[in-house]
């Protein structure tokens, strides 16, 4: 076996070292008060986060696994219909900032709150990325293995489960991941949907009794969550199977009379992740007398794009770094970087925040307060969803193709360049999209660790609804999901692109 | 694997134990004061407030200000990160309870007399560590068509026929600085049996605001907030649109509590104590009475129609400085489960 070019590993392994440093800061702070940490988690109402924590994550992890990988089959496999529209509405929810979807759910419905809406919310807020991942695993695969399963007399039902699962299994099982880590580090929907979990409850004692001891000891628990729900991706992931992209006519799968309650189901889901959210913005937008100035829309509108752009090239970077190394020449150490840059991902923002504020303000003043931080911070909190995203479009391209490369006379390593990157061009910039847009709805940590007197929307968001002007807040919550808007129906185009190619 | 992990977990956190330094005491005492024509400010108040108030400064003085906008308990975290590193020369905070926990980690120099002279004693630090700006009190918001009885007390929400019918947000900074005023003046077996109370009658919100639009819309009947949130609601929509009346409770009840935004000086400089002297200038404290319905804190300043004098609200005696202790009203808040 080849080996891992030095600058894979060495950007491996800053990333992980990155990927560390929160860590090392919470160890840190329990040193600093060990008995009192040790109080904080022996008290019942640990116990109580713990379970609120569990039922949030399984539940919606398992909610928008189902919704995303049905939408995901309906519009890439049956004869639904609309296919396109209804793949658009489903990658849509990607650009509502959770907080903007929950705060629109309680302006429209009041008096709700606790764990269902908290429930509903995130699934739909997440339900994105299995769609994503899934869709682009369907349209990839082999469709005539689905086809010899049915000549063979499998029911419809016998070769989703049996022979379409299977295919789509890695990329489900990442997706999932993701969601899971994404509901376990989620503050802002939860806090305006009032359900307690330990993210919110390390913001509390961060926000409300200054107690750095007993937030790092809540945010350990967390780092360990993480690392059980981790253990479960990798026990179920399943292989991923490098495949040729499918160039044959696809049948479609005839519905039948279930169409139109797959089209009904379909259209309730985009009502409520996406209707209710809009209609909320553009209410309030015409309720209030808006006065938000131009200049410093555009002002927030370039500071947004800018740090997207910026931390999405970097994160693309050390992610393809990671995917190469972890994917074309497995390694103990490989394997412990991506578990190290993977362990961190559910610790609220907050806390990553907090550990680059200490280290900046005490040990590296000159980088203290720079949008080099900044991006720091930022690739430390989304690198996995990057990893996650590209991975399986690298893993795709076939080995074999490297070695005809190589007999062709391309040297060693070079066939990564001349061949791997090429054929996942498209995964690659969906992942460094989804990078992007995860950094423009990013909120906490652009507010902590961004140059004084940078603006984002997000942050002008944040500041207008401070003042209860919900009427100046609207404009920006919309631009934001006008925005994110851009890189989601990229995501989508991107996910579906064999499909167009291939013709109906 | 695993136990790899572990290992560089130790490698990292012995680093960055190492490598922690405890910053020297500020050398600052009785020396000439340090002249500087520039100012950092971290503000807990949001930018849309404080700007037009920084560019009348800026005019004024000729010096330069960079703000940092953000939450004031997030400001009061990043400051005690930062310890004796902090670029910061003043914090303005939003409340008493972020100023005091910056006041008790000695991150603030003491504010000359002459400043904190100007604000009445019992709306700043008594060891001069912060001083007062404006004032907020505390007060029932009610709607008009659903409530007829108003309570005399916040005592009296305890009762049953406030079952499901009273607001409350307990994890809002002003909302806990009430209950440890109550748990300072009335003891904690009083708290805990209101918050009890509380616990079985109240439903919860997560901010002020969001309690007020709920009292507008007839979801609840009645809430407890800051007064300045009805003034700002009724600027947006319209004082003749508005659902909800704001009143107040009987003399020295603990419900009209009046708590504080106020100003530390981080960095003792010409700058920090120019910046907080412009903040009690008669033209600031007519800024905060005209935009945001708070009280000013110097005396002799308008306030906003409709609203009570502070001199008249009938606010029980209780040392701000007395309501740093978060900690404990916490777990008082939290064993009624209402956290």
């Amino acid at each position: 076996m080849r080996k891992p070019p030095a600058l894979l590993k060495a950007l491996g392994i800053v990333a992980a070292l990155a990927a560390l440093i929160p860590v090392g800061y919470l160890f840190f702070r329990l040193g600093a008060g060990s008995e009192k940490a040790i109080e904080e988690l022996f008290r019942s109402r640990t116990i109580e986060l713990l379970f609120n924590t569990t039922l949030l994550v399984v539940s919606v992890t398992l909610t928008a696994l189902v919704i995303g990988f049905l939408q995901a089959w309906l519009t890439t496999r049956t004869n639904l219909g609309f296919g396109a529209l209804f793949a658009v509405l489903a990658t849509l929810p990607l650009a509502i900032p959770s907080y903007v979807m929950a705060f629109s759910f309680t302006a429209t419905f009041p008096s709700i709150s606790g764990f269902w809406p908290s429930w509903l919310v995130l699934s739909l807020a997440t339900s994105p990325y299995v769609f994503l991942a899934v869709s682009a695993a369907l349209v990839r695969t082999d469709a005539s293995s689905e086809e010899v399963a049915r000549t063979l007399g499998l029911t419809k039902w016998q070769v989703l489960v049996r022979v379409t699962w299977p295919q789509v299994r890695p990329a489900a099982t990442a997706s999932s991941l993701l969601v899971a880590l994404y509901t376990l580090s989620e503050f802002g929907a939860i806090a305006i949907l009032r359900f307690d979990t330990f993210t919110r409850a390390i913001y509390n004692a961060y926000r409300l009794s200054f107690d750095r001891t007993a937030a790092a000891a809540l945010a350990v628990v967390l780092v360990l969550l993480t690392l059980v729900v981790i253990w479960f991706e990798r026990r179920y992931r399943g292989d991923y199977l490098s495949i040729s992209p499918a160039s044959q006519k696809r049948v479609r799968i005839s519905l039948g009379k279930a169409r139109p309650l797959a089209v009904t189901g379909l259209l309730f889901i985009a009502v409520v992740a996406v209707g209710i959210p809009l209609y909320s913005l553009v209410n309030w937008s015409i309720i209030g007398s808006s006065t938000a100035d131009l200049s410093q829309i555009l002002e927030a509108l370039l500071g947004s794009v800018s740090l997207a752009v910026l931390a999405g090239v970097a994160i693309t970077v050390f992610a393809l770094a990671i995917a190469l190394w972890i994917v074309r020449y497995p390694t103990k150490l490989g394997r412990f970087v991506e578990l190290s840059v993977w362990a961190n991902h559910a610790l609220p923002a907050i806390v990553v925040a907090l550990a680059l504020i200490f280290l900046g303000a005490n040990l590296f003043p000159w980088l203290y307060q720079t949008t080099a931080l900044l991006i720091f911070a930022f690739l430390i909190l989304f690198l996995p969803n990057a990893l996650g995203t590209m991975t399986t479009p690298i893993a795709q391209v076939p080995k074999s193709l490297e070695d005809v490369a190589n007999s062709l006379g391309v040297k060693g390593n070079r066939s990564i360049f001349k061949v791997v990157l090429p054929i996942a061009a498209p995964g690659i910039l969906a992942g460094a999209a989804l990078v992007a847009l995860t950094v423009l709805k990013e909120l906490p940590a652009t507010l902590l660790l961004r140059p004084t007197g940078t603006e984002t929307l997000a942050v002008r968001l944040w500041s207008a609804t401070e003042e209860l002007a919900f009427s100046q807040a609207a404009p920006y919550a919309l631009l934001l999901v006008v925005l994110g808007g851009l890189p989601a129906l990229a995501l989508n185009r991107q996910a579906r692109k064999a499909l167009s190619e291939v013709g109906k | 694997m695993f136990k790899s992990f572990a290992t560089l977990l130790a490698l990292v956190s012995a680093l960055t134990l190492s490598s922690c330094t405890s910053g020297e005491p500020n050398p600052n005492a009785s020396e000439t004061l340090q002249q500087k024509d520039s100012l950092v400010l971290y503000s807990g108040r949001s930018e849309e407030l404080v700007q037009p108030l920084i560019e009348m400064f800026e005019q004024e003085s000729g010096i330069t200000v960079e703000v940092r906008y953000a939450g004031s308990a997030e400001l009061a975290a990043q400051l005690l990160e930062e310890g004796e590193n902090s670029p910061a020369d003043v914090f303005f905070s939003q409340d008493a309870g972020a100023l005091g926990a910056v006041s008790k980690a000695g991150l603030f120099s003491t504010i000359p007399s002459e400043l904190t002279s100007q604000v009445d004693k019992q709306y700043s630090a008594t060891d001069g560590s912060w001083v007062g700006v404006s004032g907020r009190a505390r007060i029932l918001v009610y709607n008009t068509a659903k409530v007829s009885d108003l309570p005399v007390s916040v005592f009296d929400l305890a009762k049953p026929e406030w079952k499901n019918r009273i607001a409350i947000a307990p994890t809002n900074a002003s909302f806990q600085s009430f209950v440890t005023a109550m748990r300072v003046v009335e003891g904690e077996a009083a708290t805990t049996s209101w918050l009890e109370a509380m616990k079985s009658n109240a439903v919860i919100f997560e901010k002020n605001d969001a309690i007020l639009n709920a009292v507008e819309q007839g979801v609840v009947d009645a809430g407890l907030i800051n007064h300045y949130y009805w003034f700002a609601k009724a600027k947006e929509i319209g004082k003749d649109k508005m659902k909800s009346k704001l009143a107040a409770f009987e003399s020295n009840d603990l419900g009209n509590l009046v708590n504080v935004a106020g100003a530390g000086i981080i960095s003792d400089n010409s700058a920090s104590r120019a910046f907080v002297d412009f903040l009690l200038s008669n033209k600031a404290q007519t800024f905060f009475a005209e935009q945001t319905a708070e009280y000013p804190l110097v005396a002799g300043i308008d306030i906003v129609e409709g609203l009570t004098p502070l001199t008249d609200v009938r606010n029980p005696k209780v040392d701000l400085s007395d309501l740093d202790t978060l900690d404990e009203t916490l777990e008082l808040i939290r064993a009624a489960g209402l956290i």
